[in-house]
């Protein structure tokens, strides 16, 4: 469970990500933030894992407050929250193994890190994250030689070795093509119906916002102003969450999403 | 009547008054100029010599001109000790350099104390010369090979480490972020994420280095640090300036093809 | 949708690891090298393990001799001798920058392959290699002390000649790497190729010219110390000879006269360089808008 208690992130500027966001998302679920650039829908997730300090409220995830300051804690609690980025963060000059071996770095003494020996163990955890997302045949291909759809989802493979409570996406398909789009956000609502792992996405577009969400939240100047499932979320509610009426950018070009799923994935 | 003249403009704006001569760039040129003059005077800059004194100079330079190719056997096994110690240096130098240029970067040493520290080390390191170092370590180990190791192995880590935390502090912090968020420490995070990404000009540093490493074990040699060095300045004590020049041509032509190869591998490399 | 059991689905089996053979060989290859290096240097291991307790008796004696108060006799004459010959080292490096700047830059443009046909192109460059591959203290001691004489004089044309030949190379890499918009439009409206030079080349090239005169001079500083211990002047002279004597004192004041002397110029000239290479700063840069 992810609850924030009049949560606010004041930036040094002064400008204000969160304006005391009471919210709560229970184990399993599966939300979906929409919202204007700047109106914090970023912010709030990469709250949930520290990598944006809060500044005023208490923000509890699964029983542990987040703060920022308590190194150790927040390794602890960053080895339970598995995150996926707009630009994937993949380590180019190696091989998708060592990429989602990344993942395993938190249960790996650092001396095992530093030689590279990791346990059997772990690289098999790696294997398996690998083949759950379909993409084990490269595994030993260096990362720079995939297209941009594989990299994110080494990125999720790495995700879930982890083994996490929680899955963090933060814009994970803004760089990539719709039908590769489409696959992603199918991917991790599998991994979130699977394994059952609280997901909380960040997306600026909307159809895949209702499409895949199991629940929407609106935010606009760091408050929410929407939740509630796809179906309540119609045009009308959209723009008043965007302050303007649709235009289109906010969805996603017109194309058919690909009749065959990737191999190795079950639907 | 119409004239072909060019019509005055309306003068709507008073044109601007011309801005003062940019200080700066004058003033930094005077000043050269002042430095070079005070130099100059100081170290009693003349070229004279070049044409007024005939007999010894000249006499000596062009008995360079006449090398004894007979000496070069005898330069093999000397040259080939320079070598060595350059090899050994650059192995142990650039190790050692590694890890200090990981405490010398805020990217991945958190700890304020000890990355200012390391960069001071590196600093003052770097402030004194390579004879210096041969001149100490001499001092502490004595006269022979093992001290031309050692000062060029204190001289290589002044060099890579700054090098390689300059391109430790400019990689891309995306694989970092990654890495933080999935519980790494920083150490960690250093190996995975950092490493890969320098790898490339580190090694680019080290073949550099050891080109430098050739060369400086000339000097060391002056101070008795062994190679090539010792016999060059054995040979200038002699006189024996054909000796000398075949030992310099044998020089010129073994670091040119270090150069050589060094830059071809640097090319293959950085694809 | 089957059940939640978290067994992947594994219809592709999983890639063999990459074979390693030719990236072992390789090391082991490295690896030998280094050994028979070793092997080559006959290191005295005896030395070796006397290093550590040489190392802090020197160092204690040499920080002796520099903590004493420099106001007190004779330490007063050790800090003014060693900051004479550091001075000394520093016009030998500034003249020889000097000198090293004014011939190299004529011939930087002569091994642009932009500014300067082919045929001349290419010897220039090989010219320039060719005194880039000599060490300085070899133009020191085969040309300079020969015709010159012992002292700081040939000491500052070694280091000027040895200099042509990076100077040379990397000027006239920023020749080959500028703009051609200006030079086009200087060129159409009919100048005759010295002032295409003079008002399209040149500018442009000027500051990272400068700069990098500026980083050869902290080189030369380095790069004059073995000229004094060949008798071309310099600190080196008064290194040989403080070290030839043992005399641990004088040793240390040097050493730290040098430091600080070495990095007060690098500081200096590593801000004016920084300064011509990024231009002076806007006074609109403080607007708060």
């Amino acid at each position: 469970m992810i609850r924030f208690s009049k949560v606010s992130v004041r930036y040094p500027n002064g400008t204000v990500g969160l304006d005391e966001i009471d919210l709560e998302i229970p184990d399993g679920q599966f939300v979906v933030v929409v919202g204007l650039s700047g109106a914090g829908k970023s912010t709030l997730v990469r709250s949930i894992n520290g990598l944006v300090a809060t500044t005023g409220g208490e923000l509890e995830v699964s029983g542990q407050r987040v703060d920022a300051s308590k190194k150790g804690a927040l390794r602890r609690l960053r080895a339970k929250v598995g995150m996926v980025f707009q630009s994937f963060n993949l380590v180019t000059r190696t091989s998708v193994l060592n990429n989602v071996l990344v993942g395993r770095l938190h249960a790996t003494p650092t001396w095992r890190a530093i030689l590279g020996w990791y346990r059997k163990a772990d690289v098999e955890i790696a294997f398996q994250s690998l083949e759950r997302v379909g993409i084990v045949e490269k595994a030993y291909t260096r990362a720079s030689q995939l297209s941009g759809g594989q990299q994110q989802r080494v990125a999720i493979a790495r995700v879930l070795a982890q083994q996490p409570d929680v899955i963090l996406a933060d814009e994970p398909v803004a760089s990539l093509d719709p039908p590769t789009a489409n696959l992603v956000m199918r991917d991790l609502r599998r991994i979130n119906r699977e394994l059952g792992i609280t997901t909380v996405v960040n997306l600026h577009f909307l159809d895949l916002a209702r499409t895949y969400a199991q629940r929407i939240i609106g935010m606009r100047a760091g408050k929410i102003v929407f939740d509630g499932p796809p179906e309540d979320a119609d045009d009308a509610v959209f723009a008043e969450i965007y302050g303007r009426s649709l235009t289109a950018e906010d969805l996603l070009p017109d194309v058919e999403a690909p009749a065959t799923t990737a191999p190795g994935l079950t639907e | 009547m119409t004239s072909v003249s060019t019509p005055t403009p309306p003068a709507a704006v008073a044109r601007p008054a011309r801005p003062a001569p940019p200080l700066g760039a004058w003033s930094l040129l005077a000043i050269a100029v002042v430095i070079t003059i005070v130099a100059g005077s100081s170290i009693d800059f003349t070229i004279l010599p070049l044409f007024t004194d005939t007999g010894r100079g000249w006499f000596i330079v062009s008995q360079f001109f006449a090398p004894d190719w007979s000496f070069l056997v005898q330069t093999i096994q000397p040259m080939s000790v320079t070598l060595a110690t350059a090899v050994v240096a650059t192995v142990i130098g650039t190790g050692i350099a590694l890890v200090v240029s990981f405490l010398a970067s805020t990217v991945s040493n958190p700890n304020a104390l000890v990355y200012r520290a390391a960069k001071l080390v590196l600093s003052v390191g770097r402030s004194l010369p390579d004879v210096v170092w041969g001149l100490l370590f001499v001092a502490f180990v004595g006269i022979g090979a093992l001290a031309g190791v050692l000062a060029l192995v204190m001289f290589n880590i002044g060099i890579i480490a700054k090098l390689t935390a300059e391109t430790i502090d400019a990689v891309d912090p995306g694989p970092l972020e990654a890495a933080d968020a999935s519980g790494a420490n920083v150490v960690q995070r250093s190996r995975v994420a950092v490493l890969p990404q320098i790898l490339p000009n580190y090694v680019s540093y080290s073949m550099y280095v050891f080109e430098l490493n050739v060369r400086a074990s000339v000097v060391l040699g002056f101070v008795g640090a062994g190679g090539i060095g010792t016999q060059i300045a054995v040979q200038l004590a002699r006189f024996n300036y054909d000796n000398l020049s075949a030992i310099i041509v044998l020089l010129f032509v073994v670091v040119f093809l270090i150069d050589q190869s060094s830059s071809y591998l640097r090319r293959r490399l950085a694809r | 949708m089957t059940s939640t059991a978290p067994v992947p689905v594994t219809t592709v089996t999983r890639p063999t690891p990459p074979r390693k053979w030719r990236v072992i060989t390789i090391e082991l290859l490295a690896l030998a090298i280094v050994l028979l290096c070793l092997s080559a240097i006959e290191i005295k291991w005896e030395r070796l393990a006397q290093f550590p307790e040489n190392f802090v008796t020197y160092t204690g004696l040499m920080l002796r001799g520099a903590l004493n108060n420099p106001l007190e006799a004779p330490y007063t004459e050790y800090w003014l001798t060693s900051l004479e010959f550091m001075g000394q080292s520093l016009a030998m490096a500034w003249v020889g920058t000097v000198i090293g700047a004014l011939l190299s830059f004529p011939i930087g443009f002569l091994a642009a392959s932009n500014t300067a046909p082919r045929w001349i192109v290419l010897p220039t460059r090989q010219v320039l290699n060719a005194i880039r591959t000599v060490p300085d203290v070899i133009f020191a001691i085969v040309i300079m002390v020969p015709i010159f004489g012992l002292g700081p004089l040939p000491g500052a044309l070694a280091l000027g000649v040895g200099s042509i030949g990076t100077l040379g190379k990397l000027t006239s890499e920023v020749i080959e790497g500028i703009q051609t918009g200006p030079v086009d439009s200087v060129r159409s409206s009919g100048a005759t190729p010295l002032q295409v030079l003079r008002w399209a080349v040149i500018p442009q090239i000027m500051p990272e010219v400068i700069a990098f005169w500026l980083y050869r001079f902290e080189v030369n500083i380095r790069a004059g110390a073995i000229l004094g211990v060949v008798g071309a002047g310099g600190i080196g002279s008064l290194l040989s000879r403080v070290f030839d004597q043992r005399d641990w004192d004088r040793i240390g004041i040097a050493l730290i006269v040098i430091i600080l002397v070495t990095m007060i110029v690098d500081a200096i000239s590593g801000a004016v360089r920084h300064r011509i290479i990024a231009g002076a700063p806007t006074k609109a840069a403080g607007a708060v808008v």
